[in-house]
């Protein structure tokens, strides 16, 4: 009886979406819907900090770099640039290659309403406009520090009445017309990521001049979608191709798996392969999730919460996704979860017996299967895949569930069967999975006679405890900023021991001087190899008590293609293609 | 002359006396009155149930393995399981059992801290009035002017989270509403003939307030207890949902809480287990008092 009500109800708000969205479909243009989870604050690059704006800021503006859209671990290709950059030896200079005949889209801003050709001085404004102190740009921290002459040139507009951008700064300078110049302050080989973030996309000087406020809502870039205007209130942005874009074309190479799953078909062929995108911004959850399974949306971002909608307890997508032709991808995050040692606490400092009795106790699997239905990857380093350095065969001899061997472990430290072992703290935050994986690292850890005491914290109160050094054991976790390992790696440096980010506050000599020397480096063969060999130092030492490395789920519709999981979003759209015959096929049946 | 007229008097009302037996206390035919009503002995019945299981469960008789896996994760109510398991494995049924203890106990020492305080400003306010009821007034709408999850809250974050907190937060913001009523129930009293005839006789303050008022207002008290009580499991649920209540133990709360992250999976049984359980005990309070209200208050008495 439950269950009747049940599909009867869900049958019944099925109706009641396609009728309300009822429209005759559209099988004449290759038009993508999808959704986005949250309000978008607008289309300026300097101000998109949040992943919404920035994922929407990509479909129309440009940077000189991208991600690949293909190539694993992460790494960087001319955009806008013809080639990457020639680098001096001293790893400060870079200098960029404009690609000739790059237009912004047409727009009344310029005389006749024609988008006029992109030229080098369009990047010198475009970072002045992200380091003018007036606009409080959200992404100026990303080159704070880093470009010489800006700061000084940024402090010196604080006190005037309108900020001068005639001037010129010795870091950012235009050659020629194609050639652009950075001089950097000090060797940061992680400023070519930067370069493919929406924070250094290029705008005409025009469009700002003549929208002024209303900039945000009026985007011209160089970008492969336009947009005309966008309202704040809307809930649906329209993007159309832009029949004016360059030569581009789709990658031809990849990972190994690539070509297996018909990522490849396309190489070589221009890009923009769609007409037209529609965004719904539908910010709860239910409708959107009645909207993919009806295919009214091409494509759909599952919550943490919710993965048992989708997959089953076997890992694989459920009956009903399958029946409808909806794929599940899983997209690998740039994270790792860990319970940190306070490795300055007495009791941890010269006690690694301790700490590897502890990881050993730790089930680190079976809370993969509890919180993150088996789809997680057990952590060995901090680097997790798809980051140069990461190295999938490498297993820490100090990490891996083995109850004998953490009780001897115990013993040998000097606490048999933990007599004599103080309680230890372990601070969490204080969400629903944070309690119950808490409960379950205690539970792990009283096998061998550790008593752990959980104590759960607002964010803020968490931070400044171990900001102040005053916890003993923490679960937290660390995003990536940039798909660089360095930006994990720096997690053990000690040297950014509390407050900042090395919250274990780990210390050995030898890894800082490693780290030290690895991270003014390159790319390179080499620096790879430095990097997994500087990731075995750290963590065979055990500063933490590994977790795993997340994921997100997304579905698809089988009709979307060369749909490939990437952490990073900006301008994906524009590599994405619709089967219409197969659309027109399948879409009526759902 | 006065010795004969104190002995006439003294025989007419032994005559009296004789003639008319005691009737029965307040609270005798209070109880007689409720023992008659099978929906309060239910009631009744229902709190022994869950005080028995909450002393017997502090004592470590019953659900001490509450953190034991008894078997896989999430398993469905079976007859082996019969209200399933929880993500670790272990049983719903003995999570509730231990939640039924933390529940109790929580009612039981909020009461314990708010009534004293309650009775106890309430009485001094009424009784003495002017500066001393000015004070305890102020004092206790200061105090119900602030939110008081807000206030609980706060409480619990400066103590530190635990069961102590709760006890603490709870008993310290939960006694306005029983002040307020001794306070206006003391008034009324304070210049009866019982009290004037008890100064008369050379009696105290401490004597008339304690001893011939309190006594006669002590229904408030005991109908009072039985709401607060169930007030107080209530504020735990809440406490404990939000992650600011007990800590390292089940609650209905944080089983509640749980059942955020289960539903969506279809895991009901530990959602179901912990609200009935709080349904029922919170059901059984109100029909409490309700009855308590209508035995012990005279005014009610014999509607």
């Amino acid at each position: 009886m439950f269950l009747v009500l049940r599909s009867s109800l869900t049958w019944l708000l099925l109706i009641f979406v396609t009728a309300s969205c009822a429209k005759k479909d559209d099988y004449s243009q290759k038009i993508l819907y999808e959704r986005i989870e949250q309000n978008v604050k607008g289309f300026d690059p300097i101000h998109s900090n949040d992943y919404y704006s920035s994922r929407e800021v990509g479909k129309v503006y440009e940077g000189l770099l991208e991600f690949h859209y293909l190539k694993r671990p992460y790494t960087v290709t001319p955009n806008l640039a013809k080639e990457m950059p020639q680098v001096s030896k001293n790893g400060l200079t870079y200098t960029f290659k404009i690609i000739p005949g790059v237009l912004f889209h047409d727009d009344e801003c310029f005389p006749g309403g024609i988008g006029r050709e992109l030229v080098a001085e369009d990047f010198v404004y475009s970072f002045k406009r992200l380091a003018d102190p007036k606009l409080v740009a959200t992404g100026w921290w990303l080159f704070d520090e880093k470009i010489k002459g800006l700061n000084e040139w940024r402090n010196a507009q604080k006190d005037t009445a309108i900020s001068d951008y005639s001037a010129s700064i010795e870091g950012v300078k235009a050659l020629d017309k194609y050639t652009l110049q950075f001089v950097l302050s000090k060797p940061f080989p992680q400023f070519l990521y930067g370069l493919a973030m929406s924070f250094s996309y290029v705008v005409p000087k025009e469009a700002v001049d003549k929208y002024g406020a209303e900039f945000i809502n009026h985007p011209v870039g160089t970008g492969p979608f336009t947009l005309k205007v966008y309202s704040p209130q809307t809930n649906k942005i329209e993007y159309y191709k832009n029949k004016k874009f360059r030569d581009k074309f789709y990658p031809s190479e990849g990972e190994e798996s690539d070509k297996a799953n018909g990522l490849l078909a396309d190489a070589g062929k221009k890009v923009p392969f769609l007409d037209k995108i529609v965004s719904y911004i539908m910010v709860e959850h239910n409708p959107a999730w009645l909207a993919i399974l009806k295919g009214e949306i091409d494509e759909f971002k599952l919550p943490k919460d919710n993965l048992s909608q989708a997959i089953t307890d076997m890992n694989g997508p459920t009956e009903e996704l399958k029946s409808r032709g909806i794929e599940v991808v899983v997209e690998r995050a740039l994270d790792v979860t860990y319970s940190g040692f306070n490795t300055q606490f007495e009791l941890f400092k010269n006690n690694p017996k301790l700490r590897q009795a502890m990881s050993h106790a730790y089930d680190a699997g079976t809370a993969n299967e509890l919180f993150y239905h088996n789809q997680g990857i057990l952590a060995q380093t901090p680097i997790p895949p798809g980051i140069a350095g990461y190295d999938e065969n490498y297993k820490n001899p100090n990490v891996g569930y083995d109850l004998e061997k953490a009780k001897k472990l115990l013993a040998e430290a000097g606490y048999p069967g933990g007599k004599g072992l103080p309680e230890i703290t372990y601070d969490n935050l204080s969400d629903t999975l944070a309690r119950q994986m808490a409960e379950f690292f205690s539970n792990s850890l009283a096998k061998i006679g550790v008593k752990i005491k959980p104590i759960f914290n607002t964010w803020p109160e968490m931070t400044k405890k171990i900001d102040r050094q005053s916890v003993q054991l923490f679960a937290i976790s660390w995003i990536a900023d940039y798909p660089d390992a360095e930006n994990f790696l720096q997690l053990f440096y000690g040297p950014n021991a509390s407050p900042g980010s090395n919250n274990s506050n780990f210390n050995d000599p030898a890894y800082n001087a490693l780290f030290e020397k690895v991270s003014k480096m390159q790319d390179s063969k080499e620096r790879t190899e430095l990097y997994k060999k500087l990731a075995r130092l750290g963590s065979e030492q055990l500063p933490w008590i590994f977790g795993v490395h997340r994921m997100n789920l997304r579905l698809k519709h089988s009709w979307l293609k060369n749909y490939k999981a990437t952490e990073f979003k900006y301008g994906i759209e524009q590599y994405w293609d619709i089967d219409l015959e197969q659309k027109k096929l399948k879409k009526p049946q759902l | 002359m006065i010795e004969s007229v104190l002995r006439t008097s003294r025989i007419i009302m032994d005559k009296i006396i004789e003639e008319n037996p005691i009737s029965d206390s307040l609270y005798k035919s209070a109880f007689i009155r409720m023992v008659k009503d099978p929906s309060t002995m239910l009631a009744l019945t229902v709190v022994m149930i869950y005080t028995v299981t909450a002393i017997l469960s502090a004592l470590g008789m019953v659900a001490t393995d509450w953190n034991l896996e008894v078997g896989t994760s999430y398993a469905a109510p079976s007859l082996e399981h019969w209200l399933g398991t929880d993500i670790f494995g272990r049983s719903v049924l003995t999570k509730v059992i231990h939640g039924t203890q933390v529940a109790m106990s929580v009612g039981f020492f909020t009461c314990l801290i708010a009534i004293p305080i309650g009775v106890l400003l309430g009485a001094i306010a009424g009784y003495f009035g002017g500066i001393v009821d000015d004070f305890v007034v102020w004092f206790y709408n200061t105090l119900s002017s602030i939110p008081s999850i807000m206030l609980i809250i706060s409480i619990s974050l400066i103590m530190g989270r635990g069961l102590l907190a709760v006890y603490v937060a709870l008993g310290a913001t939960s006694w306005v509403n029983l002040c307020r009523l001794i306070r206006a129930e003391v008034m009324k009293h304070k210049n009866r003939e019982y009290v004037q005839a008890a100064h008369a006789l050379g009696a105290g303050n401490a004597r008339r307030l304690f001893r011939h008022i309190l006594p006669n207002i002590f229904h408030i008290v005991i109908i009072n207890t039985s709401l607060q009580f169930q007030t107080a499991i209530k504020s735990e649920v809440i406490l404990s949902f939000l992650g600011i209540g007990v800590q390292g133990q089940p609650s209905w709360g944080t089983m509640i809480d749980d059942a955020k992250l289960e539903l969506a999976r279809g895991v009901w049984w530990q959602l179901f287990a912990a609200t009935v359980a709080m349904f029922i005990i919170v059901l059984a309070f109100n029909i409490l008092g309700d009855a308590l209200r209508d035995a012990l208050d005279p005014k009610i008495k014999g509607k």
